[in-house]
């Protein structure tokens, strides 16, 4: 399935560039993280704990940063398993500047198995849409913080 | 005439006598596989592959050993040391295929280990506990694309994914080498036709969804060397056979109980890994094992039914008459061919014949592995799909020459007096009598009035379509010449002390009510009260042989079994009650059952009662020469063919302009099963048959995503009919009985499941022609309906 949507933040995309990529900064905006590592340049690992639904579970994944592009652009691939089943996400990031700020357009291609896949599949969607929303409204904070 | 003592007992054959099944279904007094509970007895949990295609790379048995609890743990390599690749019931090519995968997945669901545990919990925390890890392969869901060159394969010397290509059955094949040789007349007669329909159209994959799930209890007993498993299966002489075979075992040494079975509709025909690895495992660890499915499981791993794709062209004449067919079929057959798995789509093609001449037919089948479930039996198994193109295909001849549907289809009828008549494919049709059953079904549904009813709404804007079908399939599976596991069935009827009678079918039932319809006919032939009668079956240890329910036998075979041996011992009564009448001077030939007696025909008082003549037979003094103790008598039918069966379905639907919804208004089905037992019943059978029917038609698929990742695993997603979906069945019958059992019953189990499906998308194209519309596959989604709606054209 694709995920796809638009945000906009207050501050200029340079600086949002920079909190989007920063593994502190992720580990403290990511819904439910509990472990967040660099593990070789630009590739991280992660553990989060997700508590919705049918997709409840630990899931343990490996997020690497590819194609970056600053202040612009970057690719992120995803993969993450846990009892539920698994995920792996293909997603591109752009950050364009719209006057007063930034706006950031993202595009995933999701693909899941397991009980994600077949009994998730109608949550998958909203699951992924409320987990990004609580990821926003951190980083959003976080812009504040800086810009202020 | 003198008057005797005692009541008169009605005749019960074509009484609408209750089912005597449904009190202790209902209340919870019926036992399943999942009641039976033996000492000692560990769990069955079973690791399943989450992904389509792959080879194992590993697979970590040690943190689920290591949990309290759990007795075994055990991966498919190590489990075919005990147990070989399944046997299937078709002579086709076959890939191996193990109970547990032992180096390859190639579906969602496939077991790659097993663990035994003390409880079901434990069991499935550590198969959850299992890590697996897999070198993952390109999935291939989709048939065409299977066929392809460089797409992905399942199986080693299975090239392009193709398991069975047949070019058979039609006009110009060689029936000695079943090729084609020269069948330029089909050409022919598309080139001199009038008008040719062309259409692809898919009959898309089910989940049967029986109630209960499946389930299999397995005690092997060291000490005997005897195996006893309780399985929830249609067939439980096949079990015994098979895991007798598999295990190593004579058939001398298994028993197999299908108790209560919630629910079959053909996936529970096969025998499955589950049932051969509880056998092995339960020998392994010395104690009784238990599986019991559940719902995901279910949709996951018990067989899926139909998913044809059929690529079909019919030539007609300008006035209806149809000169010719050509039919093209893919069978996506999922990742294995299981025990019939091959042989459901051959249906197809021999049914397409429906009920009319066909001067000359071209048949093509090929059957294609892909990484989904595998296929089988599911309701009707072969024919809804053929009838589903022939009649889908029939309609459009009608709409493109404008004529009444009903019309074309009696111009091209075979004719009552061409019975016995022989088809292309091959069969011969035993009896039929087509157009008196168009007919009724035409005054029934007052064919002429809902047109008018349909042009009314249409001209208050609405969105109402009718729909017609007329089926004809095959039951009364066998002969043996054509059913690997034999074609007959058996049946005990025992008269004991006391006059009361146990009768054993190895129609093993579960829906069928033969304890109902086999009782009347026992009723009636021995002139005995219905209570005084019990019908035993589902158990090996007391039903001698059997072959099993499907194909809609259970009368047409099972029934005629039962005659016979109810026959037989009728025969020794009446020569006991001779014998207790020497006095008389009887002659066992002038004797009848009547009221309880056995009697000299016209005079009662000349008789012995049922019951004095049963006590006899076990203490004979003195034993009439030349005769042995009891009555315990047994027969086996075969079927010199298979029977017939037909009918009419018409229906009526409205869809709605703002939402695409489609409900249907009316459904009117006039079936010819041959003669009744009960008409109560055979209803029954035809209600459950039409919302399955009509549950293809507007409901229900089975999706798999491009990854071969199944989207369709609950019942929050594979919709399901429910009772508030379909109107009040209106239900008539003809009656044209088979001359290939003595009791003229065809079988009606599959009728309402292969009428229905093309009746309601027949209606439902009618409704949506004015916008266009020439075709639309199943189900009828709201989506897909108002897609079509607004922008016209075909799905």
């Amino acid at each position: 399935m694709e995920i796809k949507g638009e945000q906009e933040f207050n501050g200029p995309r340079e600086l949002l560039y920079e909190l989007l990529l920063d593994p502190d900064v992720l580990s403290g905006a990511l819904p439910g993280v509990e472990r967040f590592e660099e593990v070789a340049p630009e590739t991280y690992e992660s553990t989060m704990r997700v508590g919705i639904a049918s997709v409840r579970g630990t899931y343990t994944g490996r997020v690497e940063v590819l194609e970056q592009n600053p202040p612009e652009s970057y690719r992120l691939k995803v993969e993450g398993s846990g009892k539920p089943g698994g995920v792996r996400a293909d997603a591109v990031v752009e950050l364009s500047e719209n006057g007063s700020g930034t706006t950031m357009h993202y595009r995933a291609d999701v693909k899941a198995r397991g009980t994600i896949a077949r009994l998730g599949g109608r949550l998958l969607g909203g699951v992924a849409r409320l987990l990004i929303g609580q990821f926003f409204k951190s980083i959003e904070q976080q812009v504040d913080d800086r810009a202020a | 005439m003198t008057s005797v003592d005692g009541p008169v007992l009605p005749k019960l054959i074509g009484e609408r006598v209750k089912r005597r099944e449904d009190p202790r279904l209902i209340q919870g007094q019926a036992t399943y596989v999942d009641d039976i509970k033996l000492p000692g007895m560990l769990h069955l949990a079973f690791k399943r592959s989450d992904i389509a295609h792959g080879v194992i790379k590993s697979i970590d048995t040690s943190a689920a050993a290591a949990i309290e609890g759990v007795e075994l743990v055990i991966t498919g390599a190590e489990l075919a040391e005990h147990l070989g690749p399944m046997p299937i019931g078709t002579p086709f090519p076959a890939p191996d295929h193990f109970s547990v995968a032992t180096d390859k997945v190639r579906y969602v669901g496939e077991p790659v280990a097993v663990v035994v545990a003390e409880d079901r919990y434990i069991a499935r925390d550590a198969a959850d506990a299992i890590e697996v890890e897999y070198d993952e392969l390109p999935a291939v869901v989709d048939p065409e694309a299977a066929m392809e060159a460089g797409s992905a394969t399942l199986h080693e010397g299975f090239e392009r994914n193709i398991a069975v290509e047949s070019y058979w059955g039609g006009t110009g094949v060689n029936p000695e080498t079943a090729q084609p040789e020269d069948d330029s007349a089909v050409d022919a007669a598309f080139a001199e036709a009038d008008v040719v329909v062309s259409q692809r159209m898919m009959n898309q994959r089910l989940a049967p969804n029986a109630m209960e799930p499946r389930g299999v209890v397995a005690h092997y007993e060291p000490g005997r060397e005897y195996l006893t498993v309780w399985s929830a299966t249609q067939n439980p002489h096949i079990l015994r056979t098979l895991v007798a075979a598999m295990m190593g075992l004579g058939e001398h040494q298994v028993r197999a109980v299908a108790p209560e079975v919630g629910g079959g509709f053909g996936c529970k025909i096969n025998i499955y890994g589950e049932e051969y690895t509880a056998a092995a495992l339960s020998r392994l660890v010395k104690a009784p094992v238990k599986w019991i499915e559940d719902r995901t499981e279910a949709f996951l791993t018990t067989t899926h039914g139909r998913d044809l794709l059929g690529y079909i062209d019919l030539a007609a004449k300008s006035d209806g008459t149809i000169t010719g067919l050509k039919a093209r079929i893919i069978a996506d057959i999922g990742a294995y061919e299981v025990l019939l798995t091959a042989m459901i789509p051959t249906l197809t093609g021999l049914m397409m014949n429906g009920v009319y001449r066909l001067p000359v037919v071209r048949h093509e089948l090929t059957e294609v592995f892909t990484n989904k479930t595998p296929t089988d039996a599911y309701r009707g198994a072969g024919r809804p799909e053929g009838l589903y193109f022939l009649e889908r295909a029939v309609d459009m001849v009608a709409r493109e020459l404008d004529m009444d549907p009903a019309e074309v289809r009696r111009k091209n009828f075979v004719p009552a007096d061409e019975f016995p008549f022989a088809t292309q494919g091959g069969l011969v049709y035993d009896s039929g009598n087509y157009e008196p059953c168009l007919d009724k079904a035409l005054e029934v549904a007052d064919w002429q009035g809902m047109l008018a009813e349909r042009d009314a709404a249409r001209a208050e804007g609405r969105i109402v379509g009718v729909g017609l079908s007329f089926y004809v399939e095959v039951c009364g599976l066998g002969p043996s010449a054509v059913v690997p596991t034999g074609g007959w069935e058996h049946s005990g009827v025992t008269v004991e002390r006391g006059g009361k009678v146990t009768a054993t079918t190895g129609a093993s039932p579960h829906g069928q009510g033969n304890e109902t319809t086999f009782a009347q006919m026992l009723a009636d032939h021995f002139s005995i009260p219905f209570e005084d009668i019990t019908i035993l079956h589902g158990d090996t240890g007391v039903v001698k042989q059997g072959i099993g329910t499907f194909g809609s036998r259970s009368q047409a075979v099972g029934g005629a079994a039962l005659i016979s041996a109810a026959g037989k011992a009728g025969d020794k009564m009446k020569q006991f009650a001779a014998a207790m009448m020497t006095d008389q001077e009887v002659s066992p030939e002038d004797l009848v059952f009547e009221d309880g007696r056995i009697q000299v025909e016209g005079a009662p008082e000349v008789s012995k009662t049922f019951a004095e003549v049963a006590d006899f037979a076990y203490v004979p003094v003195p034993l009439p020469a030349g005769m042995e103790p009891g009555v315990s008598e047994e027969s086996f039918f075969e079927p010199e063919n298979n029977t017939y069966p037909f009918g009419c379905h018409i229906s009526m639907v409205e869809v709605d302009r703002e939402t695409g919804e489609t409900k249907l208004l009316k459904l009117i089905a006039v079936d010819d099963c041959g003669n009744v037992i009960n008409p109560l019943i055979v209803e029954g059978q035809v209600h459950g048959g039409l919302a399955q029917g009509i549950g293809q038609a507007m409901f229900e698929e089975v999706v798999y995503d491009e990854d071969g990742q199944p989207v369709t695993a609950s019942f929050m997603d594979y919709v399901m009919p429910r009772a508030a979906d379909l109107p009040v069945f209106e239900l008539d019958r003809t009656v044209t009985p088979t001359p290939i059992n003595p009791l003229g019953a065809k079988g009606v189990g599959e009728a309402g499941t292969i009428g229905s499906t093309p009746c309601v998308i027949n209606a439902a194209v009618d409704a949506l022609a004015p916008f266009g519309v020439t075709h639309i596959e199943m189900p009828l989604r709201p989506e897909r309906m108002w897609r079509l709606i607004n922008e016209g054209g075909q799905s």
